[in-house]
């Protein structure tokens, strides 16, 4: 019956390319065809579909569409047919068709007319078994339904050509419990032509794990009927208590009769249903096939007994622990590690490890999770947490708990795991080590490049400092300049403001200074060489005794060679003038006058300044 | 020899002879980054010590770690601290009594002049000394082989780089057992504690 199936197939395509070429040729508009080959490949095989357009190369075509195939373009090429004698130029289009489930598909025609292709996707699992002629007299495993009678949960479509089963092993759960389920769709062979989408619960009630995974293929004889049957495997949940309705559906393409069945009696004894398609008996139409709706009863985790620790975990877990590496150096991290193994809602399996240890030192813990089941109901999650201990010395982490709800025992139930010992040793850099320590723990220390060539050692003078730290920058030696610079400060300070204070005394005002100069003045202008000179001794000394905070009387020739050395020679020559004039009577030019009158008038501009 | 000479002496405080016995011997016993840490140590006792800087030099360039970067002006100011610290006391106190008794004082004007000079030149030698000094006092030594350079302070921070035993680096922050570091390159990452010890000893 099967290789009768390839046959058709190929008859098909065969009829199908020549009715394309000929007739539109014939027509002489350009001819657009489609071809499929192989006709039927296993799943994870590919088939090339080649779409040939004689002709106007250039019109736009359209990828068919068709749920459960992807299409992909690999290329196109050009060449020129004789077609009735005419030479058409041709274009090419190299599709790559990858089915992505198992089953039949029919892919529309690539023009309005033109007939649809079938590519026929068997699974590449060995409990397929292959349907055929010799199936009635080969040991086949029995079918899980037979007679007129359907088990319960199970409803055929209206024209029989497919069901949907889902199968709930218990009708009690309890809030957030992850309950394993199956979902099991059929579809009789030949009158299904894809299946368009994943099946998907009917209630809002209800989450469903992902379906996104291969379901598993097989193909059974109900009521003496083959069917196909597409298993997934996985779990829902639901969040608020109460008794819910659950059911499932899934869209499909079945092919409806377009003739009285009495007139398509030949068919059905024929048995092939790509025939059929050829000869238009059917019709593809999509539907949806549910299944009967079922209660569910959804019971609140109890309050009475609720650890502190529980996170939301419902199922039956265990737990184990350990640390590495077993011994470390004192700040040195290590990783404790909690496995939660076994079965249940594993998204809600959450542990904050230790937190706040004595002597250590926590960081939050990160967890990672692996299936066992393929879909995450069964498996294991390990949470590591990174710890440091800050002490050296055998150090014990206390034992984890893990807390969750057992919805066999219907109690609360917190697994414990012993304590851990590790060993901590001082941090290298803390090791107070002689010389001779270091030597002895060498021994065995393999030879390195730069063991080598060292300077030889120092002996030891016994002088030591008490710390690393310079002296300038410890408080303790601060102190010293500190003080000096602040007694200094000081001193200076108060010898300024005496300064000030004796010079608010004896500094000339600019009153008297003009005083002293228009005096000066005077006895230059009646050639008073006497006076002139005393004006100007005066004045000078008064100048010299303010800024040198020193009484008048002070100021001799003596005091300002000692203070001004050559740069006072002016003013001991003036003192000198000074004496001549007043004991020698000796008269002066008034351009001597007019010298003198400048040097104390600078000097009294210097004092200005001061 | 050295090596049980020093070890019979009492350590009482630090001495640049026992450090830099202390670093050879963890030279010969193939610790190279403890080596490096107890030679900048003795380093900071004796800066001008030529066996300390001579071994040092050896064993980096064994690492092939960088060289420190020649430094003429660092080599000119830089002794022993405790010297430096007490001319910087005296040239401040030159520099004191100048400006304390430049009234009274009947001397010559460039007798005071020089004396604040020679003052301010001692004061300016310590405070260059400080300076220079001062980085060392923030550096610490990888002493743990293929120590992780991580982006964040925590055991399970994303590596960076990895930073080979015995390299010298800048330590610019702590937080929670981790130090901020800086490589002589540049680079900055995070480094656990117990693999990095501070050239100034924490206690």
């Amino acid at each position: 019956m099967r290789q009768r199936q390839s046959h058709g197939i190929l008859l098909v395509a065969i009829i199908a390319a020549h009715v394309a070429m000929i007739a539109p040729a014939a027509a002489d508009t350009p001819l657009v065809y489609a071809t499929i080959e192989p006709a039927q490949i296993t799943l994870g095989q590919s088939a090339k579909y080649t779409i040939t357009n004689l002709g106007n190369g250039t019109d736009s075509i359209s990828l068919p569409v068709v749920s459960g195939l992807a299409f992909q373009v690999l290329g196109r090429t050009q060449q020129f047919e004789f077609v009735n004698g005419t030479m058409l130029a041709s274009t090419s289009t190299v599709v790559r068709v990858t089915p992505q489930i198992a089953g039949i598909f029919t892919i529309p025609g690539i023009t309005p007319k033109a007939p649809p292709l079938v590519l026929q996707v068997i699974s590449d699992q060995p409990a397929a078994k292959p349907l055929g002629p010799h199936l009635a007299n080969a040991p086949v495993k029995p079918p899980i339904f037979s007679g007129e009678s359907l088990p319960d949960g199970v409803r055929l479509t209206p024209d029989g050509s497919a069901f949907i089963r889902l199968t709930v092993p218990k009708r009690e759960v309890y809030v957030g419990e992850s309950v394993p389920v199956e979902i099991e769709v059929g579809m009789r062979s030949g009158f299904v032509s894809s299946l368009n989408g994943l099946p998907k619960l009917t209630g809002d009630d209800f989450t469903l794990n992902n379906l996104s995974r291969q379901p598993e293929r097989s193909e059974k004889l109900i009521g003496g009927i083959p069917f196909v049957l597409m298993t997934w495997h996985s779990f829902l949940a639901v969040v608020k208590p109460g008794t819910f309705s659950l059911g499932v559906e899934a869209p499909l393409t079945v092919k409806i009769r377009t003739r009285p069945r009495r007139d398509s009696r030949l068919d059905d004894e024929f048995g092939d249903p790509f025939l059929q398609n050829l000869f238009g008996a059917t019709v593809p139409k999509d539907i949806d096939v549910s299944s009967p709706a079922s209660q569910l009863t959804v019971l609140a985790l109890p309050a009475d007994g609720r650890p502190a620790d529980f996170h939301g975990a419902v199922g039956e877990f265990k737990i184990a622990t350990d640390i590495s590496p077993a011994s470390a150096e004192a700040g040195e991290p290590l990783t404790l590690r909690m496995r939660v193994a076994g079965s249940g809602n594993f998204d809600r399996v959450d542990s904050v490890m230790l937190e706040h240890l004595e002597h250590w030192k926590t960081y939050p813990a990160k967890s990672s999770f692996s299936a066992s089941d393929g879909f995450g109901y069964k498996g294991e999650k390990i949470f590591e947490q990174p710890v440091i201990a800050s002490n050296p010395g055998a150090q014990t982490l206390p034992g984890l708990s893990f807390s969750y709800f057992d919805p066999t025992t219907r109690r609360y139930e917190t697994a414990h795991s012993s304590p851990l010992s590790v060993m901590i040793s001082p941090a290298l850099a803390e090791r107070t080590l002689s010389p001779a320590q270091v030597s002895a723990r060498a021994a065995t220390a393999p030879a390195r490049e730069f063991q080598s060539g060292l300077r030889p050692d120092h002996i030891l003078a016994g002088d030591s400092a008490n710390s690393l730290i310079p002296l300038y920058l410890r408080p303790a030696f601060l102190a010293v300049p500190s003080i000096l610079a602040l007694a200094f400060a000081g001193a200076w300070f108060g010898t300024r403001r005496r300064g000030q204070q004796y010079s608010a005394r004896v500094r000339i005002g600019p009153r008297a200074i003009d005083r002293e100069l228009a005096q000066m003045r005077a006895a230059a202008a009646a050639g008073d060489s006497a006076q002139f000179f005393h004006s100007a001794r005066g004045a000078v000394q008064r100048a010299l005794g303010a800024r040198w905070q020193m009484a008048q009387d002070q100021i001799t020739a003596a005091e300002v060679h000692a203070r001004l050395g050559s740069e006072g020679e002016d003013v001991r020559r003036l003192f000198a003038l000074a004496d001549e004039s007043k004991y020698s009577g000796h008269d002066f030019k008034v351009s001597d006058f007019a010298r003198w009158l400048r040097v104390v008038r600078l000097l009294f501009a210097d004092e200005k300044s001061l | 020899m050295g090596c049980q000479a020093s070890a019979e002496t009492p350590q009482t405080g630090y001495s640049a002879a026992a450090l830099y016995n202390l670093a050879n011997s963890y030279a010969r016993a193939g610790k190279p980054g403890m080596a490096v840490l107890n030679y900048e140590r003795a380093r900071l006792l004796a800066p001008n010590d030529p066996d300390i800087n001579a071994n040092l030099r050896h064993v980096r360039e064994s690492l092939q770690l960088p060289a420190e970067p020649h430094d003429w002006f660092g080599r000119a100011v830089v002794g022993r601290p405790a010297v430096i610290a007490w001319l910087g006391v005296i040239g401040l106190t030159i520099v004191g009594v100048s400006l304390l008794f430049r009234r009274p004082f009947s001397g010559p004007r460039w007798l005071r002049s020089a004396m604040a000079v020679v003052g301010i030149a001692l004061v300016g030698l310590t405070v260059c000394n400080a300076v220079l000094i001062w980085p060392k006092l923030h550096e610490g030594v990888v002493i743990v082989a293929g120590t992780s350079a991580r982006v964040s302070p925590v055991p399970m921070g994303d590596p960076l780089f990895v930073l080979p035993e015995a390299e010298t680096v800048t330590m610019t922050a702590e937080h929670e057992g981790f130090v901020l570091v800086r490589t002589r390159g540049g680079r900055i990452g995070w480094v656990s504690q117990a693999n990095l010890a501070p050239v100034l000893p924490r206690n």
